[in-house]
């Protein structure tokens, strides 16, 4: 039985459900990317892979839903929320990527990169 | 007397024709009418004393099921064989980002959730999840590292108290 044939009943309610999404397959692992018309459709989904696979251990799916127009997949944003202590350096070295690129693409709420302060939400980029 | 006769023939030969149900070359065009306007695209169809054979490269397994659902639909149709509608090669999945990112996000992203108690394990895009989490964050847990672009979950998770 092919993974598409397993998880079969998840692509088809996201065809009732309004879920668009993509496939693709590697490393005997089926992924479904897609974008939830709203949280009840996501937890729709969810609730089929659960009937399939009740403690998912299996490792064959990833099932990657966003709710809502967001970007798909791992390369949307991502945020970090600053801590006491955080530095940029300390931050950038979290995800391997320079503190520049961080200082970089918030510069929308930073003026000095030594300045960062606790609660604030940084996008981390390509994270 | 002859023309009784051809009249007579010509009754018989349609009520055989009603009897015998729609051709084939009509079967075929019904099916392919009704794939059409069920949205099912790349499938072609043949049939042959009733059976609809289709075939053809679909997007995923879902339109397959479609189509065969589709054919059968339509009267006439004694069964159907969707054994070569075959689906696309899918293409492989975008790369997991560097394991030291991939790290740091999912451990970030399980903060976020309140999975303490997870421990994440990052090695070359595949997330090793051990440790005991409340059974009511249990599924929660593992959505955040489906949804952390890793490229494949060993869930050794465990549901505790």
């Amino acid at each position: 039985m092919s993974l598409q044939e397993k998880y079969q009943t998840i692509l088809e309610l996201a065809n009732q459900n309004g879920t668009s999404y993509e496939l693709s397959e590697g490393d005997g692992v089926l992924h479904i990317t897609g974008n939830a018309p709203s949280e009840e459709a996501k937890q729709q989904l969810w609730d089929e892979y659960n009937r399939i696979d009740p403690d998912y251990r299996a490792g064959d799916l990833m099932l990657d839903i966003n709710v809502g127009g967001a970007a798909a997949g791992g390369g949307g944003g991502h945020t970090y929320t600053v801590v006491a202590g955080d530095n940029l350096t300390k931050i950038g070295a979290k995800y391997g990527i320079p503190w520049q690129q961080i200082y970089e693409a918030n510069r929308d709420i930073l003026n000095d990169p030594d300045k960062i302060f606790p609660g604030q939400e940084l996008k981390i980029p390509g994270a | 007397m002859k023309q009784r006769s051809l009249v007579f023939f010509i009754i018989a030969a349609t009520v055989l024709a009603a009897a015998c149900g729609k051709s084939d070359a009509d079967l075929q065009k019904a099916v392919s009418a009704k794939l059409a306007s069920d949205n099912v695209s790349g499938v072609s169809v043949a049939v042959n004393g009733g059976v609809a054979m289709l075939s053809g490269e679909v997007a995923d397994i879902t339109v397959k099921t479609k189509a065969e659902a589709s054919a059968k639909s339509v009267d006439g149709i004694k069964s159907v064989d969707a054994s070569r509608i075959t689906t696309k090669p899918l293409p492989t999945p975008v790369p997991a980002p560097a394991d030291p990112m991939l790290q740091g996000k999912v451990d970030e992203m399980l903060k976020k959730a309140g999975c303490t108690g997870a421990i994440a394990k990052v090695e070359a895009g595949t997330v090793t999840l051990t440790g005991t989490v409340p059974e009511a964050k249990f599924a929660e847990c593992i959505k955040v590292v489906n949804e952390s672009g890793a490229g494949k979950l060993n869930n050794q998770l465990q549901k505790g108290k």
